[in-house]
């Protein structure tokens, strides 16, 4: 028996992994919150610079899966949605048609908070409320069917956030990867981070009282965190047995600073830890929240990476 | 119908790398960049010089039934004939790679841009056969299958290793041995249903 890990996919589609699963769920979780009135009110400034900020992830991130291409011409085969009609089965198309629509839906969702929201209501055109200008009537247009919009972008991020797990799950002869818990700990960690992210958006960037919305994201988070630590250990105990290539994985993780002492211990444990305090008030201040939302940025992006890295494949010469 | 299949046995190959030599020059493998559709791994067995062996392992794409390589090709690009030939369309492949990924038996490689341009001066430009980068594998030579012909790999095999053949045609050497259980599918496990069997060593003392 020969054992190998995989060096096709290297860091760039952990970017590309890692910023599709964090932007996609930015934008998820700011369309609900506003769509369902959580705390009351709309959120256009929220609403606003989650989706930008989700658009400009997705689409840095499906730029290192462009680079990564052999053949960057060729990306038009996939970019047309008639591609799902001849290869239902493959999750890239899938996931390809997912980011497209959701950033289209996800802008247009955005469109009517743009002369409401801080930051982009002073801007020149489209602060102006004059009917002939295009734009405003574009805002109209979206607000009317604004409902719709919404499901329509969250639906396409929930699939994007589904679809970084679901793609490495197709590869069968990784035990690390073919496996039922790889979706979930992806989806929980794109969770994860995106609270994380909007936190972050929240007390350095946006500045607004919204204080009852933050506490109720540290406390999702928190709850986000705690499952992840839950589904890492029940990943661990099951490579541990069953396949030679999951006990490799598992024992090249283990013996990885990165993956213990950066994602582990820096990445979920002190978050947790950080967000414990500040919910439960004996941490006070920003800070807390500021660097575990930090932490959890950078455990997120380890995850992927040392999962993409620890995928061994078992040869039989 | 047609269901193509290769039977290789490991008590009869001499490690001599004709097939690889053989199928670089008909498809153009990139063989500066160590890139080949089929390969010969030399192994040494035994751990001292009474029972030590040298021993050679030929593999090529497995062409599956279930081939995890097309499932998860997002444009189309690797696709099944009716004869069982796992092939891939340059003309659609982008290159993404989940192909290499998804082949349980690392079968599959990158042919990038400067691959295709050494190319041009190492197998002449006027008969190249690809022209753009993308992913590559063995197909069987099905162009030469067409034909009447075996792949290049089992046509110039001088140890009858890799025995070619038709698993639709019960008269076929390859259909009798794969069905008197003498040869097995590599990592039937996975469930991908290979094309490509191989007959255990039978090692004896002394």
């Amino acid at each position: 028996m020969t054992y190998a890990m995989q060096d096709a996919w290297g860091w760039s589609i952990a970017i590309y992994l890692f910023l599709g699963g964090l932007g996609a769920a930015v934008m998820g979780v700011v369309v609900i919150t506003d769509m369902f009135r959580i705390s009351k009110r709309e959120h256009p400034t929220l609403v606003v610079w989650g989706a930008l900020s989700s658009i400009v992830f997705l689409a840095a991130g499906s730029g290192m899966l462009f680079i990564h291409l052999l053949d960057h011409l060729a990306v038009i085969n996939v970019l047309n949605p008639l591609v799902l009609f001849k290869k239902p089965d493959a999750w890239i198309g899938w996931g390809t048609q997912f980011i497209i629509w959701m950033m289209v839906w996800g802008f247009f969702y955005a469109c009517p908070y743009l002369n409401k929201a801080k930051g982009t209501r002073d801007m020149p055109v489209i602060g102006k409320s004059d009917e002939c200008n295009p734009l405003c009537k574009m805002m109209k247009l979206c607000l009317k069917y604004h409902r719709a919009i919404g499901w329509l972008t969250v639906v396409n991020a929930v699939g994007t956030v589904a679809y970084t797990g679901l793609l490495l799950q197709s590869f069968p002869a990784v035990a690390l990867w073919h496996n039922p818990g790889l979706p979930m700990l992806f989806m929980v960690s794109a969770f994860s981070t995106a609270l994380a992210y909007i936190l972050l958006l929240q007390y350095l960037a946006i500045k607004e009282p919204d204080q009852d919305l933050r506490k109720l994201f540290e406390r999702i988070d928190l709850g986000l965190v705690g499952l992840e630590i839950a589904l890492v250990f029940f990943f661990v105990n099951y490579m541990l047995s069953g396949s030679e290539s999951g006990l490799q994985s598992v024992n090249f993780l283990w013996n990885s600073w990165g993956w213990l002492l950066g994602f582990i211990v820096m990445g979920l444990i002190v978050p947790l830890l950080l967000e414990i305090g500040a919910v439960s008030g004996k941490l006070s201040g920003h800070a807390p929240v500021v660097m575990a939302a930090v932490l959890v940025l950078v455990g997120g992006f380890l995850l992927r990476h040392y999962t993409l890295v620890a995928g061994v494949y078992e040869y039989p010469w | 119908m047609t269901h193509y299949a290769m039977v290789v046995d490991l008590n009869t190959c001499t490690g001599c790398n004709a097939c690889m030599a053989a199928c670089a020059v008909e498809n153009q493998t990139p063989v500066w960049a160590d890139k080949w559709r089929t390969r010969v791994h030399d192994q040494e067995k035994g751990n001292d010089s009474a029972n030590v062996a040298r021993t050679f392992f030929p593999r090529l794409c497995n062409h599956c039934d279930i081939p995890a390589c097309m499932t998860v090709c997002p444009t189309g690009a690797t696709y099944k004939m009716d004869n069982g030939i796992v092939r891939i369309d340059d003309a659609l492949c982008m290159g993404c790679q989940a192909c290499v990924l998804a082949c349980p038996y690392d079968v599959r490689y990158a042919v990038e841009y400067e691959d295709i341009h050494i190319a041009k001066s190492f197998y002449d430009e006027d008969v190249m056969k690809r022209h753009r980068p993308g992913v590559d594998k063995c197909d069987f030579c099905h162009d030469r299958v067409a034909l009447g012909l075996k792949p290049a790999c089992a046509a110039t095999c001088t140890a009858d290793a890799r025995i070619f053949g038709d698993l639709d045609d019960p008269e076929d050497r390859v259909t009798k041995i794969v069905r008197s259980g003498k040869a097995t599918p590599l990592m039937a496990h996975l469930g991908t249903r290979p094309n490509v069997y191989y007959i255990a060593e039978h090692r004896e003392e002394g």
